[in-house]
C-alpha cells in the first residue's frame, strides 16, 4: 500500500478515526494491528518474517536484562545473528554467491536465486538490532509487553522506508502519550503535504529524466546529458526519499507521535561533511553510533579514524544495495569525507562563502550518485568520464523540469534561512487553508506520472 | 553526586514539561554520543527567526476541523473547475475529451430546426468518413443530419455521449450506430479494459457514475485507476490543465474559436484528398503492394488493415457491446427515436470475412425500433479509391457513403 494512493488515504482516515475512538489502553492493538495490515497489504507471507524477528529481539532483550555473562552476551549474539542473518540472505546472497562464482570461474554468468527482498527489512532490522545492543548497552530498559515492542518495530509509518526510529525516541511518546496539540496537528497535515508534492511532483518529475538517461548512458554522449541526467537523479532521489519521511513523520504526528527529522535540506550544505549531517540523518546517526562509535571513532589516532569513517561509509554504501557500484558508493564518500577532514578540519563555513562551496558540494555528491544509479560499474565510469568530456551534447532536463529545480531551490532558501513550514504551520487559518487547498489541487494537477510509482528507497 | 538525589532529579524531570523533557533527552543522547561518524560541528542551520504565533494556539479539535473544512474547500474548488462546467469550455478541442465535449455543446446549444433530426455516432471512420450535408442531400433536405463521429472513441463513450447530449432521448427521429463488423470476433485488446475511455467520458461522469464506470472495466488494476480519474477530474484532464498553463490565451481563442465555428467546419470538411488506388493486399500473408506516392501514415494505416491475427476468443467484445450498446437502446427504449445499426465498409478492399458469431446483433435485431442494416450494404464501397488509408473514407468516397445512409435512413425514418 503505497502512500501516495487513495487506498492509503482511505486505510489513515479509518485507522485514525478507530484509534481517536477507542479508549487508550485499546489503541495499541489498534495500531499494531494497523501496521500488520499494511505491511500485509504488501505480501501476506513475510508478516511471518517480521514478526518471528520481533520475537527473537523481544525475547533476547529480555534474557539480556535477566542473565549476566555469557548468556547474556549470547542473546545479544542470537539476536544480531538473527537480523543481520536475514538480512543477509534477503539482501547479499545473491551478491555474494555472484561475486565468488565469477572469482572462481572468471567470466562466468550468473543466474541469480529467486530471492524476494522483504519490504523495509532493511530498516526494521536496524531499528531491532539498535534496540537490542542499546538494551544491552544498559542504555535502554528492555520492554516488557510484546505488543508494544511490536508496534516499536512494525509501526507503519516507518516500517517500510524509515525514518530509523531509535527505541528511545519511539517510547518516550509511547509511555507518555498524549493526543498531538492543535499545531502539531496542523504540522503533520504540513508534513504530508510537503511529503505529497515532493514525491509525485519533484521526484516523478525528474525521475523522467534520469530515467531516460540512464536506461541507456551512451546514447547521450557528452558533458551536457551527464551532468543533467545524474543531477536529475540526484533531485528525483532526494525528493523521493525524503517526501516519504515527510510523509511518515507527518503521518506519525498525526498519532501523537514524533519521529526523528531525516532531511534537512541536504543540497544546501557547504560541505560533504555536513552533508551526511543533513542526508539519510536517522542512518548516519544510526551508523555513527552502532558502527563507527564501535570499531572506535576517532578514540585512536588519525589513522584508525580515518580506516573507521572508511568502513563505516563502506557499509553504508552496502547497506544501500548489493552490488559493487554501492560499496563504491559509500567509499567515495568515506574518502571524501577522511579529505575534507585533513582540508578543512570540522568548522562549519558561513557566510557568502558556503554559495561556491554549495555549488561544489552538489557536484560531489552528484559525481557519487552516478555510481549509485548506474546500472553497471562500466555504465558508471562512463557517465563519469562524459562528465569531464569537452562535447556539449544534450541537456536532459526539459524546461519545465529546470524551472522546477530553480522553484524547489528557491523554496529551500525559505525554508532554510525563513522557517517557511514553521510560520505556515502557525498562520492564520485562512492562509493554511489556502495552502492546503493550492498544494492538493497541485497533487492534482501537475503529479507527474499517471501511476502510483513506487518510493525508491522500497528497494534498500 | 549523591546516589540518594537521584530520584530527586528523576521527580524533577518527571515534573518538566514534554517539550523541556524531550530536550534534555536530546542534549544528554548527544552528549553521551561524543563524536559523530561526520564529527558533528557547532549547529550546522542558522536558526529561523522567531516567527510570530497566533494569541491562541488551535486546539486539536480545532485543527481537525481546520483539515476537514480545507479538504471540503478543496473540493468545493476542485468542483467549481472541472463539474460547473467552466472548465470543460477550455479543453484542448482537438483533446479526447475536447471532442466529445464540443459535440454535447453543439447539441445542447443549437435549436432543433423545422426539419426532423437524425445523427449518425462512431469512431474515426464516422467522423472521417460521415458528410452531414452529403446526408442530408440524401434524404432529399427532409432531414437534418448530425455527425456525431468522434476519432478513437468506443460505445462506451457514445453512451454518455448520447444522455447527456440528447438528455430527453426525443431529438432525433434516427440514431445510426456505426459498427465496424457485426461479427462479435474478439480482436487484440479488451474494449472493457480502455483506458482512453475515461479521457473522452470524463467530463460527463458524474460523481454518481464513477463506481459503475470502474466497475465496467474487466481489470480491478484498473478499475481503482479509472475511480480515481473520475472523482477527480483534475487527475484524468491532467496533461491538458498543464498544456492550459503553458498556453492560456491561445487556448482560450481556439476553444472559443470550435466552439462557435467548430460545427460548421466540419459540416464543410470535403475529406482528404488522398486515395489508395494501386493498393493490393494479400491477406494470407498479410504482404501489402502499395501504390508508388503514399505518405507513412497511410502506410501504417494500410498495415494496420491487412494484418488480421487471430486471436483467442473469450467473448469480451460481445459482452461489452451488450453492456454499452445495451444501455444506448436503452436510453432510447420509450423514446420516438429508431436506432439503426449499420456495418461499415471495412477497408481499402475486402477483407476476408470469417463466419463468426454476431451475437449482439442478433440480440437486438428484433427489438421494436430497431433495425439493423444489412452487412452488404455498403460493402460496394471497400475499393482503394474509395479510401485514404486504411480505415477512412476519403473525398470520393464519403459522400456516396454518407449519400445512401442519408437516404436509407430517411427511408426507414418514414420521413421520405
Amino acid at each position: 500500500m503505497l502512500f501516495t494512493t487513495l487506498n492509503f488515504a482511505a486505510f489513515l482516515v479509518v485507522v485514525l478515526v478507530l484509534f481517536y475512538a477507542l479508549p487508550k489502553p485499546a489503541r495499541r492493538y489498534l495500531l499494531l494491528a494497523a501496521s500488520l495490515f499494511f505491511y500485509m497489504a504488501w505480501n501476506v507471507k513475510f508478516v511471518a518474517l517480521i514478526l518471528g524477528l520481533i520475537t527473537i529481539d523481544y525475547f533476547a532483550a529480555l534474557w539480556i536484562i535477566r542473565r549476566h555473562g555469557a548468556p547474556r552476551r549470547m542473546a545479544l549474539l542470537v539476536s544480531l545473528f538473527a537480523n543481520i542473518g536475514l538480512l543477509g540472505w534477503f539482501k547479499y546472497a545473491n551478491f555474494v554467491r555472484e561475486t565468488f562464482l565469477q572469482l572462481a570461474h572468471p567470466g562466468i554468468t550468473v543466474q541469480p536465486l529467486d530471492i524476494i527482498l522483504p519490504l523495509g527489512i532493511s530498516f526494521h532490522t536496524f531499528q531491532s538490532i539498535s534496540y537490542v545492543i542499546d538494551v544491552y548497552r544498559g542504555e535502554q530498559p528492555a520492554i516488557t509487553s510484546y505488543v508494544d515492542y511490536a508496534l516499536f518495530v512494525a509501526f507503519f509509518p516507518q516500517l517500510v522506508a524509515g525514518p530509523i526510529v531509535r527505541a528511545k525516541e519511539f517510547f518516550l511518546d509511547y509511555f507518555n502519550w498524549r493526543a498531538p496539540s492543535g499545531e502539531e496537528w496542523q504540522r503533520g497535515i504540513a508534513m504530508m503535504l510537503t511529503g505529497f508534492v515532493k514525491k509525485l511532483i519533484c521526484a516523478d518529475q525528474f525521475a523522467i529524466a534520469a530515467d531516460r538517461y540512464f536506461a541507456n548512458p551512451q546514447a547521450f554522449p557528452g558533458l551536457l546529458p551527464a551532468w543533467s541526467g545524474t543531477i536529475a537523479f540526484g533531485l528525483q532521489i532526494f525528493f523521493d526519499f525524503s517526501g516519504y519521511t515527510d510523509i511518515a513523520i507527518g503521518v506519525a504526528l498525526l498519532f501523537g507521535f514524533h519521529f526523528p527529522e531525516n532531511f534537512r535540506r541536504p543540497y544546501l550544505s557547504a560541505s560533504v561533511t555536513e552533508f551526511w549531517r543533513r542526508w539519510h540523518m536517522t542512518l548516519s546517526g544510526w551508523l555513527r553510533d552502532y558502527v563507527y562509535i564501535s570499531l572506535g571513532g576517532n578514540r585512536h589516532g588519525r589513522a584508525r579514524t580515518y580506516a573507521n569513517l572508511m568502513l563505516t561509509m563502506l557499509l553504508g554504501g552496502l547497506w544501500h544495495g548489493a552490488s559493487w557500484n554501492f560499496v563504491i558508493w559509500g567509499g567515495y564518500h568515506g574518502a571524501v569525507l577522511s579529505i575534507e577532514r585533513v582540508v578543512w578540519g570540522r568548522g562549519e563555513k558561513r557566510g557568502l562563502v558556503r554559495i561556491p562551496l554549495a555549488i561544489l558540494t552538489f557536484l560531489i555528491v552528484n559525481i557519487g550518485w552516478v555510481f549509485f544509479r548506474a546500472k553497471t560499474l562500466a555504465a558508471a565510469l562512463f557517465v563519469v568520464g562524459q562528465m569531464f568530456t569537452r562535447t556539449a551534447g544534450e541537456l536532459m532536463l526539459t524546461p519545465i523540469q529546470i524551472k522546477l529545480a530553480v522553484a524547489t531551490l528557491a523554496v529551500a532558501l525559505a525554508e532554510e534561512y525563513g522557517g517557511l513550514l514553521t510560520r505556515l504551520t502557525v498562520s492564520p487559518a485562512w492562509v493554511r487553508t489556502v495552502a492546503v487547498v493550492m498544494a492538493l489541487l497541485a497533487i492534482e494537477l501537475f503529479t507527474a506520472s499517471d501511476q502510483s510509482l513506487p518510493f525508491v528507497y522500497f528497494q534498500f | 553526586m549523591n546516589e540518594t538525589e537521584l530520584p530527586g532529579i528523576r521527580k524533577a524531570i518527571e515534573a518538566l514539561p514534554r517539550e523541556q523533557r524531550r530536550a534534555l533527552l536530546e542534549w544528554l543522547i548527544e552528549s553521551e554520543r561524543g563524536v559523530a561518524v561526520a564529527e558533528p560541528a557547532p549547529p550546522a542551520i542558522r536558526k529561523p527567526k522567531p516567527v510570530r504565533r497566533p494569541a491562541a494556539p488551535a486546539t486539536l479539535r480545532q485543527a481537525v476541523l481546520w483539515s476537514i473544512a480545507s479538504i471540503a474547500v478543496f473540493f468545493l474548488l476542485d468542483a467549481a473547475i472541472f463539474r460547473s462546467g467552466w472548465y470543460l469550455r477550455y479543453l484542448a478541442p482537438d483533446s479526447t475529451t475536447g471532442q466529445l465535449e464540443l459535440n454535447v455543446f453543439w447539441l445542447r446549444h443549437t435549436l432543433p430546426g423545422k426539419a426532423p433530426e437524425a445523427a449518425v455516432i462512431g469512431d474515426s471512420r464516422v467522423a472521417e468518413g460521415f458528410s452531414a450535408r452529403n446526408a442530408d442531400a440524401g434524404a432529399g433536405d427532409r432531414i437534418h443530419f448530425w455527425n456525431l463521429g468522434v476519432p478513437g472513441s468506443s460505445p462506451r463513450d457514445w453512451y454518455y455521449l448520447l444522455r447527456d447530449g440528447d438528455p430527453d432521448h426525443r431529438r432525433f427521429t434516427a440514431l445510426a450506430i456505426a459498427m465496424d463488423r457485426y461479427s462479435d470476433e474478439d480482436g487484440g485488446e479488451n474494449p472493457s479494459n480502455r483506458m482512453s475511455d475515461l479521457s473522452y467520458s470524463v467530463g460527463r461522469l458524474r460523481w454518481s457514475d464513477c463506481p459503475d464506470f470502474a466497475e465496467s472495466y474487466d481489470a480491478p488494476e484498473l478499475r481503482r485507476t479509472v475511480q480515481t480519474g473520475c472523482l477527480f477530474r483534475g487527475v484524468t484532464l491532467r496533461r491538458d490543465v498543464q498544456d492550459f498553463f503553458a498556453h492560456p490565451l491561445a487556448r482560450f481563442r481556439a476553444a472559443k474559436a470550435w466552439r462557435n465555428d467548430g460545427k460548421g467546419y466540419i459540416d464543410g470538411y470535403g475529406g482528404k484528398p488522398e486515395d489508395l488506388t494501386g493498393l493490393s493486399v494479400d491477406f494470407g500473408t498479410g504482404a501489402v503492394n502499395f501504390p508508388p506516392g503514399l505518405k507513412d501514415w497511410q502506410k501504417n494505416s494500410v498495415n494496420g488493415f491487412a494484418s488480421s491475427a487471430k486471436v483467442p476468443q473469450t467473448g469480451a467484445l460481445t459482452a461489452y457491446r451488450k453492456l454499452w450498446l445495451g444501455r444506448i437502446l436503452d436510453l432510447y427504449k420509450d423514446s420516438p427515436t429508431r436506432i439503426i445499426f449499420l456495418e461499415l465498409p471495412g477497408g481499402p478492399l475486402p477483407p476476408p470475412r470469417r463466419e463468426t458469431p454476431a451475437r449482439f446483433i442478433e440480440s437486438v435485431w428484433r427489438r421494436p425500433r430497431v433495425t439493423v442494416l444489412p452487412g452488404e450494404t455498403f460493402r460496394d464501397l471497400e475499393r482503394p479509391e474509395f479510401y485514404a488509408d486504411g480505415l477512412h473514407l476519403n473525398h470520393a468516397g464519403r459522400p456516396i457513403f454518407s449519400e445512401r445512409l442519408g437516404a436509407k435512413m430517411a427511408e426507414i425514418a418514414g420521413s421520405r
